[in-house]
């Protein structure tokens, strides 16, 4: 018996590796087959596809807000493109998972996550002379282009901004106007605190700490960006040039920036579980009342207004008060939902098809609609959102800044994040301490980058 | 003849061989190609270049990592001993006759069998200061406790995780208990208690001395796990507030995502041998006082 069942367990071993070695040898006949496609291709520009041959896309994808409303698109193109077959894969962490995919190379052949350093390693075609720039506001063309080379590796369909979402009925219940200086800012926080208890006056999603990094990018970055503009602001960015960023100077941006932090913990204008609150909490407060201001983007109203429809008619929306005396308010006006087609795709042609497709006015009214961002294209007319007109009030009431995409890659946006929250939780004496911290961890992970 | 004979006559040795390969592919194989990339500056995307040990020698320069290595070794200094003695304490009190045991050890093992995952964001959702389901109770009761933040204190928060941890946990050490103690014959007890011996001298006499096995299998899985923790701090706190509750795990991840792949090979070998180290020590220190039935 022992004998029979050693006898057997050997079988199945060794046909385990012959099950192995058929399926790699007939996947090495794939392989040799598409390989053998492959190099029949044009390296620069892929040639279309045989006739009959159905060619796969993958559009790969972080942004949650857009998932359906892609899905939605990518049918119709692919019921009008028999040849053509799009496939969405959407994950939450895209930007690190997108990593893997290059590793791998799994590399999907159009990504809504484009970054300096990706650009930098030539992954992605550059899309300068596309049709589409034409119909592009040439401010998002500006955002769009790569500073080191001068041309355009994404393209963006939509805006985004960000500031301050206030609550308009408590604001005119109480008399307050939308704050220039810090200064007048913590006056009316402090005016909201006294005369409603059951309100925060400015909520805070510390748990999540993207929320807090993007503090660090709009109003710390912001002082920065708006002295030195657009393009001189990221070539010191990506210079570190310390004679412009003054990231570790007493009074500068960052020092500036955890001053007016510390003074809001310590007059309590903040809500009391600032490290524990997550961004749900932040948008379910605002939307229920409970909070008198938030500092979002754009991305956050459809939330808002999906738990509470009500509040539609009572959202404001602000720049970021100067928090230093030499500044003006700052609000974040950049681009959004950028698409870029990966240098390894084999499929180029087809990918810049679907995105023709994506780019067609009436697809970019209802993503634009559903997203409720203004368009990035000149020609198309959406009714986008309940808050258009304090929009452009914000827009023409501060300085417009963009992201800081040019962050040294191994100090990301949730890193700078958990700084804040370091200085929340009393890690640093005094606020020059902050800053200085500040300044070593980006010049460490500059130098490891460059 | 005789060649077929003596080859039927080894085949069982090559029973072995499934279980080797498998140990070969996700052991073997990692570790020596996680050598290979620590000692290179292997940034997950372009080719790697021969850094020698630098990785290793940043290491002990990086004042991040060592707040991680001194928050991994909180951790398990914490979560270790407890689940040893709260698990080895439920297991005397569940060896024990009582009406509804079999209840008791359910509900004592239940959590263990949920993922540290969702069991670190039930506990958020409970401890969250202002609109958890624990402190909006006892508020309900008129008992205001909103201002303990206890998630958000960058002294307490670690000591939250450690006491969830070992909730979490305690059930399955107290099973390897459990089934040490009913292995001991009745006949030890019955001699201890002719001779006179009080409940505590038979526990530390008779039953402690024949529970090494079970000691050994419950310390040397505490040591890994806690030193390994990742999920429930991910949960808990995501590490923070700052960096005042991550673990060596999670700083491993971040390096990784952060384009510092050979790096983060370089800790993760680091804390390869933090981990081996006590157990060694553990097993070593066990290994003398092991006593057969």
């Amino acid at each position: 018996m022992k004998k029979i069942i050693s006898i057997l367990l050997v079988i199945m071993t060794i046909s385990l590796f012959t099950g192995c070695s058929t399926k790699e040898k007939d996947e090495a006949v794939d392989k040799t087959t598409v390989e053998e496609k492959n190099s029949t291709e044009d390296t620069d520009e892929a040639k279309p596809a045989a006739k009959d041959e159905v060619v796969h896309i993958k559009l790969f994808t972080g942004k949650v807000e857009t998932v359906d409303l892609m899905n939605e698109i990518i049918d119709e193109f692919n019921g009008l493109h028999p040849n053509i077959v799009v496939e969405q894969e959407f994950q939450k962490d895209a930007s690190n998972v997108i990593k893997v995919k290059f590793a791998s190379d799994d590399v999907p052949d159009i990504t809504t996550v484009v970054t300096q350093e990706y650009i930098d390693q030539g992954k992605y075609i550059d899309l300068s002379n596309e049709k589409w720039w034409d119909r592009i506001q040439p401010a998002i063309k500006d955002m769009c282009t790569d500073v080191k080379s001068g041309k355009q590796y994404r393209v963006a369909s939509n805006m985004t901004m960000a500031g301050l979402f206030y609550n308009k009925a408590i604001f005119d219940e109480l008399g307050i106007d939308e704050a220039r200086t810090w200064k007048d800012f913590e006056g009316d926080l402090a005016k909201i605190k006294e005369s409603k208890a059951d309100v925060v006056p400015l909520f805070m999603a510390g748990k999540d700490s993207w929320t807090l990094g993007h503090l660090i990018e709009f109003v710390a970055h912001g002082v920065i960006k708006q002295t030195y503009g657009v393009t001189e602001s990221k070539k010191a960015f990506l210079a570190n040039d310390d004679s412009k960023l003054q990231f570790g100077a007493e009074g500068g941006p960052m020092d500036s920036f955890a001053s007016v932090i510390l003074s809001g913990k310590d007059k309590k204008l903040f809500n009391d579980d600032f490290l524990t609150a997550t961004y749900d909490n932040q948008v379910e407060m605002f939307a229920n009342g409970e909070a008198a201001i938030i500092s979002q983007g754009m991305w956050a109203l459809s939330n808002i207004i999906e738990k509470n429809p009500d509040m539609a008619e009572k959202i404001g929306f602000m720049p970021y008060p100067a928090i230093t005396d030499s500044t003006e308010p700052v609000i974040l006006s950049a681009e959004d939902s950028a698409y870029a087609i990966t240098a390894a795709t084999k499929h180029q042609k087809e990918a810049k098809e679907f995105l023709d497709y994506l780019f067609e006015s009436k697809n970019l009214k209802k993503y634009s609609e559903s997203i409720k961002s203004p368009c990035a294209f000149k020609d198309v007319d959406a009714d986008w959102g309940p808050i258009k007109e304090q929009v452009n009030n914000a827009l023409s009431n501060g300085v417009n800044i963009g992201f800081t995409n040019e962050c040294p890659s191994g100090f990301s946006g949730d890193d700078a994040g958990r700084m804040v929250q370091e200085l929340y939780a009393g890690q640093y004496k005094a606020t020059i301490d902050f800053a200085k911290a500040y300044k070593e961890v980006w010049d460490k992970a500059w130098n490891a980058s460059n | 003849m005789f060649l077929r004979n003596k080859i039927v006559s080894k085949l069982h040795n090559f029973m072995i061989l499934p279980a080797f390969i498998l140990f070969f592919i996700f052991f073997i194989y990692p570790l020596i190609k996680g050598i290979g990339l620590s000692l290179t500056d292997y940034d997950g995307m372009t080719k790697a270049n021969f850094i020698g040990l630098k990785n290793f020698v940043d290491f002990f320069h990086d004042s991040r990592a060592k707040n991680d290595v001194i928050n991994t070794v909180l951790f398990a200094l914490g979560s270790a001993p407890l689940l040893n003695i709260f698990g080895f304490l439920y297991a005397l009190l569940l060896d024990s006759k009582f009406k509804g045991k079999s209840i008791a050890r359910t509900i004592i093992y239940l959590p263990a069998v949920v993922s540290p995952l969702i069991m670190g964001y039930i506990w958020y959702f409970i401890l969250q200061p202002q609109r958890g389901f624990l402190f909006s109770t006892l508020a309900r009761l008129g008992l205001d406790l909103t201002n303990f933040n206890w998630l958000g204190n960058r002294y307490m928060a670690l000591w939250v995780i450690i006491v969830v941890n070992v909730w979490q946990f305690v059930g399955m050490t107290m099973v390897v208990y459990l089934a040490g103690l009913q292995s001991i014959p009745e006949e030890m007890h019955e001699a201890g208690k002719i001779d006179g011996a009080t409940y505590w001298q038979r526990i530390r006499y008779i039953v402690l001395p024949m529970m090494i096995q079970p000691i050994k299998i419950n310390v040397t899985t505490n040591i890994i796990g806690s030193l390994s923790v990742f999920e429930i701090i991910m949960a808990l706190t995501d590490g923070g507030p700052g960096y005042s509750t991550e673990s060596l795990s999670i700083y491993i991840m971040r390096m990784c995502y952060g384009s510092s792949t050979g790096y983060s090979t370089a800790v993760a070998i680091i804390l390869f041998l933090i981990i081996l180290l006590p157990v060694l020590i553990s097993l070593k220190l066990m290994k003398s006082k092991e006593y057969d039935v």
